[in-house]
């Protein structure tokens, strides 16, 4: 009964880079002059001085009209009206929940912006302040919307949907929010038989696929089923996908249900899963996917 | 340190998935996560070694100053260790914020290399009862991902290893004094002795399993975590023939607990036997690649990588 | 004015460089996982690495509504130094340095554009051979560029002292822990080299006003070939991490 234990030297690292395109686009960093001011909007990652249009990160540009931004690699989560996240709650208060969503400041879930049970037209009574901890507490863990943009930043969340609400058993993965890709969908049952939330602020929710036909009144039963074992079988796809999303993050790869896919795909040639926490593992998968997606965005 | 919040249900997840054998990103309970090493890293230090284990990254220097040995043991040098916890790897640990963490793990350190079968203080000793080394042996953190014991104890015995002594003519002149001569040459120095040097091995209790190599959600679920401090085994550590080489049994050299829980003496004696076994793996594996490592600097001229690569 | 030797008849300095040369330095940013940023640079022997936290909410006792709240921390590690330190942190010297490091990355950020914020910078200095303030702005620096904060210009530091060939002075950049120790004058300095301005200057040892303005000047020069090089890396580790994906032309 022995354990598996590798030690390797630093010269033998693998530098994850997968760069698919020899071709690179025009980068620009802190202070560099972007355009004379003519007509152009000053938006995210620029600021103007002495009448030209500046950079303030290191990115990429992005234009839409007029409007110019830089898109540095990465950052903290710059979030908009509509965005998936996932987040933990820091701290119970008056009539509202703080979360943690990486962005610069905390944002907010308001007792009004929740779906409490008993239907959506019910007024918040004093019972159910003092009720807030039975429906979130501390650490836990929710998918939402986010409602609305306050003028410092911060976010205001929103879970008025079944499908949004507090988490249940599975497993967290955290990356730059830069890598994931906004998209209509962010909901994923994937064909592995799994399903993963891939919030907008960088948080992946991987769990999985739940047996659904619980209803919202039937505490018991929903009680019952958080706390019943994860199978094992699910239980292997789940660190399977999730060392894969460790892969690709590791290659600075974007991520969306098809990057995880044709990774997920690529990985199965490991047999144990614990084989894809091995560096060079990794930058297998990385790359046999990025050579896939290549060739999607081909045809 | 407190780590991560993790929710309820979060950890019934990372428990049932102890109580399976089968943790959550695909590894049993006795296995480690892969590790990187370099030596030579710090040139202001007679020995480093940098150990990076999945995000926990230690880096560990050694410093040597010529001391008084002690009166009670004349023939012996001595050896200190100090921890400390960079902020870089959390900004808990601004300030003095990560003291109580940095002294538990000195202390644990200064324990597990106390007793002379762990490590030969004798080897020290320059004139006796009047000159020895003292080394300082410096830890920095520089990035939590769990099991900062393992990782330090793994980094100051490849430490250990790549330090180099240099030699020192001493002699007696008159009035008791002692006239000490270190040579000019750099490449003129010793190396120590460091197959028995210990190797802490930390068992997380999870439900009623207990697992190596935590990470740092699964920490956060523990109630309470052994640690047990082995002995090495010469043998890993030599490149000559080994038979001539008496085959050491590990041996616990000390055992410590953290956390508010408790264990069953059963439990216990179980977790003991399990961190052994541990132990001696890793310690197989860093005898392997510092030797591997070792061998390429014979052949090419040493290219330090560090944090370029 | 007799001060050390430290140009040979040749005009080369103690460690081989001309007047006008800095020491080599190489960079990396994005070190670690678990900061927002990381960077870590070698300037000669001076080695440090740098982590930013952040933007982040400010904590109660340090929240402002003007903008954001930028806190640092200087730490050496005990064996960095030829002599080991006793304490890595906490002693007078660190703490000055933290202010300084404050006032050089304040300088830099657009604070304003972040209430209620907070940055945490922390530098660990694993090995200083001279110079270690500069290097340790320069690595900031990287470190705020890594974690994608807005900075009006790179901030970048460095320093500069005197020597004397025949009776012409000889303003040197870069000084080096050979040339601290031999106690020549030594003037540091951290600027903003895209817009020509100086967020931060320290004098040591006495320099006649006359000479203030040449030294001051390689000082600026330094400083500007200091960005040049950063800037190298930064394109560097953009075009590493770039992929074809992410750019999103509407």
């Amino acid at each position: 009964m022995t354990g598996h234990v590798s030690i390797k030297l630093a010269s033998e690292r693998v530098n994850h880079c997968v760069a698919a395109n020899n071709e690179l686009p025009r980068f620009y960093t802190p202070g560099e002059v972007i355009s004379g001011m003519q007509d152009f909007m000053r938006g995210h990652g620029t600021y103007t001085e002495d009448d030209c249009l500046k950079s303030s990160v290191a990115g990429v540009m992005q234009k839409v009209n007029k409007l110019i931004c830089i898109r540095p690699l990465k950052s903290r989560y710059v979030g908009e009206i509509g965005d998936v996240v996932v987040g933990r709650v820091l701290e119970v208060q008056q009539r509202r929940w703080k979360i943690e969503t990486n962005s610069r400041l905390d944002s907010v879930l308001q007792l009004s912006s929740v779906n409490l049970p008993g239907g959506e037209l019910r007024r918040r009574s004093a019972e159910d302040e003092q009720m807030m901890r039975k429906h979130l507490q501390e650490g836990d863990l929710i998918s939402a919307e986010v409602q609305s943009v306050f003028s410092d930043g911060s976010l205001s969340l929103h879970t008025r949907s079944l499908k949004y609400g507090k988490l249940v058993q599975g497993t967290l993965v955290k990356v730059f929010p830069s890598l994931i890709k906004r998209r209509k969908n962010h909901f994923h049952n994937l064909p592995c038989g799994i399903s993963v939330i891939i919030g907008n602020n960088g948080y992946i929710w991987i769990s999985p696929q739940q047996q659904d036909i619980l209803l919202e009144d039937n505490k018991d039963e929903i009680q019952n089923y958080e706390l019943q074992p994860v199978s094992r079988t699910d239980r292997e796809t789940m660190a399977r996908v999730k060392n894969c999303i460790a892969a690709l993050v590791a290659s600075k790869m974007m991520l969306d249900d098809t990057s995880i896919m044709f990774a997920f795909e690529e990985s199965l040639k490991y047999d144990n899963v614990k084989d894809l926490l091995d560096p060079e593992a990794m930058l297998d998968i990385a790359f046999l996917a990025q050579h896939r997606i290549n060739t999607v965005m081909e045809d | 340190m407190a780590g991560p919040l993790l929710s309820s249900t979060e950890k019934i997840f990372i428990l049932h998935g102890v109580q399976n054998d089968y943790r959550s990103d695909g590894r049993s309970n006795i296995d480690y996560r892969p590790m990187e090493l370099e030596t030579d890293v710090v040139s202001h230090a007679s020995g480093s070694a940098r150990l990076r284990l999945a995000n926990t990254d230690i880096l560990v220097g050694v410093k040597t100053e010529i001391d008084v040995p002690k009166p009670d043991n004349p023939g012996k040098g001595k050896i200190e260790f100090f921890v400390d916890c960079s902020a870089n790897a959390t900004p808990e640990f601004e300030g003095r914020g990560g003291e109580q963490l940095a002294n538990s793990i000195s202390n644990m350190m200064q324990r597990a290399y106390h007793t002379s079968q762990a490590f030969n203080l004798k080897q020290l000793c320059i004139f006796e009862g009047k000159q020895c080394w003292k080394l300082y042996v410096d830890i920095l953190i520089l990035e939590c991902g769990g099991n900062l014991c393992d990782a330090v104890s793994l980094a100051v015995k490849a430490a250990l290893f790549n330090t180099r002594l240099p030699f020192v003519k001493a002699a007696l002149m008159d009035g008791g004094n002692v006239d000490l001569q270190l040579s000019d040459d750099p490449y003129d120095s010793k190396q120590l002795d460091i197959g028995c040097a210990p190797l802490l091995v930390t068992l997380c209790k999870i439900g009623d399993k207990c697992v190596v190599d935590p990470s740092a959600e699964e920490e956060s679920c523990s109630v309470i975590s052994l640690v047990v401090g082995v002995t090495g085994n010469p043998k890993f550590y030599c490149t000559e023939d080994t038979t001539n080489i008496l085959n050491v049994e590990c041996k616990c050299s000390t055992i410590g607990m953290n956390g508010p829980g408790s264990v069953a003496p059963k439990t216990l004696k179980d977790a003991i036997n399990q961190g052994i076994i541990a132990a001696k793996c890793l310690d197989e594996a860093l005898g392997k690649a510092l030797l591997r490592e070792r061998q390429e600097t014979i052949v090419m001229k040493k290219h330090s990588y560090g944090f370029l690569k | 004015m007799p001060g050390p030797d430290l140009l040979s008849s040749q005009g080369l300095r103690l460690d081989g460089r001309r007047p006008n040369e800095l020491r080599r330095i190489r960079c990396k940013l994005g070190v670690f996982t678990q900061p927002d940023g990381s960077a870590y640079l070698e300037q000669g022997n001076t080695k440090v690495l740098a982590a930013v936290y952040g933007p982040h909410q400010a904590s109660k006792s340090k929240t402002s509504t003007d903008g954001v709240v930028v806190n640092c921390q200087y730490s050496m590690a005990t064996f960095s130094t030829g002599e080991r330190k006793n304490r890595p942190r906490g002693d007078r010297k660190s703490q000055e340095m933290s202010l300084h490091l404050r006032q050089s990355l304040t300088a830099a950020i657009k604070t304003e554009l972040y209430p209620r914020s907070q940055i945490d910078v922390y530098v660990e200095v694993l090995q200083a051979d001279g110079g270690a303030y500069c290097a340790s702005v320069n690595a900031a620096t990287l470190a705020l560029v890594d974690a994608g904060i807005p900075l009006k210009a790179y901030a970048c530091a460095c320093t500069a002292s005197i020597a004397w060939r025949g009776s012409e002075p000889e303003p040197l950049v870069d000084v080096g822990h050979v040339e601290e120790a031999a106690g020549g004058v030594c003037l540091t300095v951290s600027s903003l080299p895209s817009t020509r301005s100086v967020a931060l200057l320290e004098l040591s040892h006495k320099l006649h006003m006359d000479y203030f303005d040449v030294v001051l000047s390689r000082a600026m020069q330094g400083c500007r070939d200091i960005e040049v090089i950063l800037d190298r890396a930064v394109r560097e580790h953009l075009a590493e991490g770039w992929t074809k994906q992410d750019v999103v032309t509407i």
